[in-house]
């Protein structure tokens, strides 16, 4: 027999002086506390601005799980915008991600389907030394991914202490960031970098006809001028 | 210039939690329609902390574009208080009929149904409106929404706490306002919901009889944050400071709503010479029409102590550079203000805010009294720091929302944490650095 414990604990968010407590389980990642703080009160103007921080003064780090981050059953956590999230570093891309990625995407979407994977590394740093491909629908005009992948995704995350660096995908033809693009990305924080390779990634494996974006601190998104503006070999 | 372009940020905050389809001028005339009344007797408009009370409310509510009348006696002005200018107080707040923003007027009461009344101290009132009493003393400031036999008169001198009386209760005309304006969403509803009680309290500490002596000091922006920093030093009595105020811009039309040393008239004027001017002779500032360059510039050896307003963060980042000892930083943010200081060998204003924030070069939503709870909250750490009282490190940093301060957690002090990645690289950070990296290699 098994037995289901309870785990799930409490947490105080603070918005505009107001307080709301929040269910939250410890292996649950930070950002996905994040997003329901956010929700909880209805908060459309610059979410992506908005971090969580304990009372000694430290932004909650958002790619942690609850329980990695420290935040203890009732803590009181200040939801507030932070300027630290401009990000500005250049991510250091191990050597073999961009022609493995390649292959991915060619393989899955075989040449008339859009695809997708997340270039993960540390949660720490600024590493990107791996890739998942999501569990998703396709089609040769979008993807979706599963829902139930990718909160198992967040969840090996977090215990593994990684996070989501960079999101890549195809287009059918030309590479741009579509309104879905702009509006869903899987991680809305400042500097999240996101790649969108041209002709269901049937080309050479370079990010030389690519479009690279980062996320801006107004919610918009900026287009590099080429991806060496985000991204540097390991 | 109209009352709209006056008000253009504080219609901006309204945005929000406003629907998206309510145009400005609808926004504009809610706030010029309401009617408050400003109530005192003799008794405690017979003290500088009274006085301070009532003007700093009416000029608070004024310049969000509301119009107020008041039910005073008239009674000689005990201290000076600029921008109005006179020796009587209720002629003075008379006069200063649509000088803070356009259509703003103050008249005396005549049989007037109003929407909202505010009581001084212990006045009595026959109103069967419900009416806010502002209440409080020397450090501490409340607002109660009835008369409670433990209401004291305001009866002393020192106005901390009369200020904070007259922000409380500003807060509440706002939020009259907007529970008259129709929200995106009803659950916003709760940051307008009227406070019964509330209060804040900055600690006392012991002012010397002779006054207080702040040296010299310099000042970075003769905005609305440096200027409601003023407006509240102007106001201690028996204090004396000198020092250079750094700002290049002139006033704008759109800087009326918060910017409290300032009147109609000074648009177009250079701000550090309007405030320089309003200082008078106690507080003697030195106008230097440049914006702070930094090490580089010929101004660039700041005094032992400095106040920042500037939103630009690399501005800040410069100042901290500079300073060769304390220096404090307040800004807003919407409807939240923070406020910290920084001796030398704490984590600095870098670590505090350690990136640029592009979205801050945009016109900033604000309204009179967020901008005045962040300046006031500076003045309070100017004054603590002259006096050899700071705050202590667990309280280096306020984060405070002013729209519900009957909640526990409307205001909380913060510590603030030293980062590896300060953009000052200041001595907090270095030893962070120092520390990690030394346990970094171990491991």
């Amino acid at each position: 027999m098994t037995v289901d414990v309870e785990k799930k604990i409490v947490v105080e968010i603070v918005y505009n002086g107001v307080t709301k407590s929040l269910h939250a389980e410890p292996e649950e990642q930070v950002a996905a506390l994040l997003q329901k703080a956010i929700a909880i009160f209805g908060i459309t103007q610059n979410p992506h601005l908005l971090s969580l921080f304990k009372q000694d003064g430290t932004v909650v780090p958002e790619h942690e799980s609850i329980e990695r981050a420290g935040i203890k059953p009732g803590e009181i956590l200040l939801l507030r915008p932070n300027a630290v999230k401009g990000g500005g570093e250049r991510l250091r891309v191990e050597k073999d991600i961009v022609p493995t990625t390649f292959r991915a995407l060619q393989e899955c979407g075989r040449g008339e389907c859009e695809c997708a994977v997340y270039w993960t590394g540390p949660a720490e740093g600024d590493l990107v030394n791996s890739f998942e491909h999501p569990l998703h629908k396709r089609s040769p005009y979008g993807y979706e991914v599963d829902d139930s992948w990718l909160t198992e995704f967040w969840k090996r995350l977090a215990a593994s202490r990684r996070s989501i660096k960079v999101q890549v995908h195809t287009h059918p033809g030309e590479a741009f960031h579509s309104e879905t693009d702009n509006e869903w990305p899987i991680v809305s924080q400042v500097g999240f970098v996101s790649i969108v390779i041209p002709d269901f990634a049937s080309g050479e494996p370079s990010l030389d006809s690519a479009w690279v974006g980062c996320l801006q601190a107004d919610g918009k998104w900026r287009r590099l001028a080429s991806a060496t503006e985000a991204l540097i070999p390991a | 210039m109209t009352a709209l372009e006056e008000l253009n940020r504080t219609i901006l905050l309204c945005r929000d939690f406003v629907v998206d389809d309510l145009c400005d001028e609808e926004i504009c005339r809610r706030f010029q329609s309401v009617k408050v009344l400003c109530v005192s007797d003799r008794h405690n408009l017979s003290s500088h902390s009274g006085q301070t009370a009532l003007i700093t409310l009416v000029s608070l509510l004024g310049r969000m574009g509301i119009p107020v009348w008041v039910r005073i006696p008239e009674v000689a002005m005990l201290l000076p208080q600029p921008p109005l200018s006179g020796s009587c107080v209720r002629a003075a707040l008379i006069a200063s009929s649509e000088t803070l923003v356009a259509g703003a007027t103050v008249c005396g009461d005549s049989n007037l149904n109003p929407d909202l009344t505010f009581v001084l101290g212990d006045t009595m009132v026959d109103s069967g409106h419900p009416s806010w009493r502002l209440s409080g003393s020397d450090w501490y400031g409340a607002l109660t929404m009835e008369k409670s036999a433990a209401l004291q008169a305001w009866t002393t001198e020192w106005p901390i706490g009369s200020m904070v009386s007259a922000a409380l209760a500003a807060n509440e005309a706002f939020k009259f306002v907007m529970r008259q304006l129709p929200l995106r969403s009803p659950a916003d509803q709760i940051f307008f919901e009227p406070s019964r009680f509330c209060d804040w309290n900055f600690d006392s500490v012991p002012v010397p009889e002779e006054g207080v002596h702040f040296g010299e000091v310099d000042i970075i922006s003769a905005g609305a944050i440096c200027q409601a920093a003023l407006y509240a030093l102007l106001r201690l009595p028996k204090v004396q400071m000198w020092g250079r105020i750094f700002d290049d811009d002139l006033t704008g039309a759109s800087n009326l709503n918060r910017n409290m040393l300032t009147l109609v008239t000074d648009i177009d004027s250079k701000k550090v010479l309007v405030v320089a001017q309003r200082c008078g002779t106690n507080l003697r500032l030195e106008a230097v029409s440049n914006r702070f360059a930094g090490k580089a510039s010929e101004g660039g050896k700041l005094a032992p102590r400095v106040v920042v307003g500037v939103d630009d963060i690399p501005s800040r980042w410069e100042a901290q550079r500079c300073a060769p000892g304390w220096l404090a930083v307040s800004g807003t943010s919407h409807f939240s203000i923070s406020s910290s200081a920084h001796s030398l060998g704490e984590p600095c204003s870098g670590c505090l805010h350690p990136v640029d924030d592009p979205a801050a070069a945009n016109p900033i939503p604000t309204v009179s009294f967020v901008s005045f709870w962040a300046g006031l909250a500076m003045t309070v750490r100017l004054l603590r720091e002259a006096l050899g009282s700071p705050y202590s490190s667990d309280r280096q940093h306020l984060w405070l929302t002013p729209l519900r301060m009957d909640q526990p957690h409307a205001a909380m002090w913060l510590p603030v944490a030293s980062r590896r990645d300060c953009p000052v690289d200041c001595l907090a950070s270095q030893r962070l650095y120092l520390r990690t990296r030394g346990a970094e290699r171990r491991a």
